[in-house]
């Protein structure tokens, strides 16, 4: 047979599977069961036509057509797998938990957090150290800023204000977060962006506790209750993406790419688990920080979620799955 | 095939479950620049839609949850937008999907929701470095402009042109273009119908030279005359010779002429095998 003929012959079938890749493409309808097995079967054919093309010798465009053709199908036949909740979920509480305790980098991002925040604070509480620090680490435009803020006792707002203020910290502290993140994978970034947050907060934090800074009081009233998840949620993420970043430097027995490839996929549900913590802060700073509630009853909020934390990360974070105790 | 995998080109051969290689075409730079761009359009006009909406609501009384929609969309956009299409509509984006591009694992699989979330946050990083808009004038220091540079030259090293987030998720981004039907090359000059009849009945045309007349033929439709005769006549004259036709023979017209011999006249069977074999 000539492949004229060959190419008549078959061209029918290929004419169809393009119709039927347009039609999914337009619109993702249900597809029937025989429509969906037709599609297959078109599908193969025409892959067995590409497979043969050198056997029947079809001509270079022929060729070609068929290679978009096959690819074409084959991304509408292998579709991408969409958000699953409950898998997400199960890894959040189960393995997330256990990779944090483990994982040498967020060790790594924890102590350097608080280590350079208890360092920054304590510059910025004395003076006598380093004259000055407080000054230059916030500049004296965001002193004066941090003090009219909190120049008077906490008395409440408006509900509608809370809304609002607690989007723009949902949006502003996960946005601080993602940033840390991707920047760990060039490294230098990503340790950037966490000393300066650890300076930063340390330093308004020390200038603060100053005994003759009077706004001092009414700065802690507001930031104990979500200052635990916020600031783990910080180290979280800092750690989540200097993994990222040792996974290329020090890759070990894998090549580069394959150790950034496995670190993605362990970083991920960690900087998952961050941007939880970011979200759940955002709702205690904009609903309860502000409220004109007494002082115990924030502290217990954040004993409350610190014991959240301990439970998260210690409880959880030390059992062992069926697949560790074997393995 | 063997012969066009060895080119150096922008194809990258993928091996399917069915057990098929076939080719994709990566897409580069320039196609995915433009998707990114027509994103951020459909970001903006996204964005330009809620607030329009929460004006209502504004109007309506409930400012703050206006407000607060706006703040919640505005980062969900900035971060989400990218990760969430991807995942829903199959590795596109609705910028991609108009410019006929698609996201799929360096395997040629479908990405899962993780590998299209990551891929877009990390997008943070390829556009390092980020110039102030200072330069240009007295701006807040707020506005900084990426400049995409280092996602542009990681591109532009490795061979699925993958950004640094393409790497790390070990996704490519393919053009996937709608094929266009060719056929065979018939009816562009009747006297080559002719000349294959009076070619040798018992003529074998080898495989190699199958694909040389068809690569030829295919194209010749692009050229000038003086360009046929130009190209033809490497093959056309010691075939010429062979076969004993007349020296004034148009090499242009033999070349079409076992073309015709070859894929399209059912003539003779000359030593051909028969499909499906």
């Amino acid at each position: 047979m000539k492949v004229a003929e060959l190419l008549a012959q078959r061209r029918a079938d290929w004419q169809q599977l393009e119709r039927e890749i347009d039609q999914l493409q337009a619109r993702r309808r249900q597809m029937t069961a025989d429509r969906a097995t037709r599609f297959a079967e078109l599908y193969r054919a025409a892959c067995a036509d590409l497979a043969r093309a050198d056997a029947w010798q079809l001509p270079p465009r022929t060729v070609q057509y068929l290679h978009r053709l096959v690819g074409r199908a084959h991304n509408q036949l292998y579709r991408s797998r969409t958000f699953n909740f409950a898998v997400w979920g199960r890894v959040l509480l189960h393995e997330v938990p256990r990779r944090i305790v483990r994982e040498p980098c967020v060790q790594l991002a924890f102590l350097l957090f608080w280590g350079v925040f208890f360092a920054s604070a304590f510059l910025a509480f004395s003076p006598a150290t380093w004259p000055n620090y407080a000054e230059q680490m916030l500049t004296t435009a965001g002193i004066e800023q941090l003090e009219t803020s909190f120049a008077n006792p906490l008395a409440g707002r408006e509900l509608q204000d809370d809304v609002v203020m607690t989007s723009l910290y949902i949006r502003h502290n996960t946005s601080i977060g993602l940033k840390c993140f991707a920047g760990g994978l060039l490294v230098i970034p990503g340790v950037f962006i966490t000393l300066f947050n650890a300076a930063y907060l340390g330093a308004a934090f020390g200038y603060m506790a100053r005994p003759e800074v009077v706004e001092g009081v009414h700065f802690f009233e507001f930031v104990t209750a979500h200052g635990p998840f916020e600031l783990t949620a910080i180290v979280l993420s800092a750690g989540a993406g200097f993994r990222l970043g040792v996974a290329w430097l020090a890759p070990g027995r894998l090549c580069r790419l394959a150790s950034l490839r496995r670190a993605a996929e362990e970083a991920m549900p960690v900087m998952g688990a961050a941007m939880s913590l970011f979200f759940l802060a955002a709702l205690i700073e904009g609903f309860i920080s502000p409220a004109a509630l007494p002082w115990g009853v924030k502290l217990a909020v954040a004993l409350f979620s610190a014991a959240v934390l301990v439970f998260y990360l210690v409880f959880l974070g030390s059992q062992r799955s069926g697949a560790d105790a074997v393995g | 095939m063997a012969a066009s995998t060895s080119q150096i080109d922008t194809t990258i051969q993928i091996v399917t479950p069915e057990n098929i290689a076939f080719d994709y075409q990566v897409a580069g730079p320039f196609r995915r620049w433009p998707a990114y761009l027509l994103d951020l359009a459909a970001r903006f006009g996204l964005l330009l839609v809620i607030m329009v909406a929460a004006s209502l609501l504004d109007w309506l009384g409930a400012g703050a949850l206006a407000v607060a929609g706006i703040l919640l969309v505005w980062f969900l956009l900035e971060w989400f937008y990218g990760g969430f299409f991807e995942s829903y509509w199959n590795g596109q984006t609705p910028g991609k999907w108009l410019l006929g591009i698609r996201v799929l694992t360096i395997h040629g699989q479908p990405i899962n929701a993780l590998q299209a979330v990551m891929r877009n946050v990390l997008r943070t990083v390829d556009m390092y470095p980020l110039i102030s808009l200072q330069v240009l004038g007295d701006l807040p220091p707020v506005y900084l402009f990426p400049t995409f540079f280092l996602g542009l030259v990681v591109m532009s090293s490795n061979r699925r042109f993958q950004r640094l987030g393409d790497l790390v998720c070990g996704t490519m981004v393919v053009s996937e273009e709608r094929p266009w039907w060719t056929g065979m090359v018939q009816g562009e000059d009747p006297r080559a119908a002719l000349l294959a009849e009076l070619l040798p009945a018992d003529m074998s045309i080898s495989p190699d030279m199958a694909r040389t007349l068809a690569s030829y033929v295919e194209r010749r439709g692009g050229f000038t005359a003086a360009r046929r005769r130009e190209i033809a006549r490497h093959l056309g004259i010691p075939l010429t010779r062979q076969l004993g036709l007349p020296d004034d023979t148009s090499e242009d017209l033999l070349l079409c002429a076992l073309y015709h011999r070859a894929f399209i006249g059912a003539a003779h069977e000359n030593g051909w095998r028969r499909s499906g074999g």
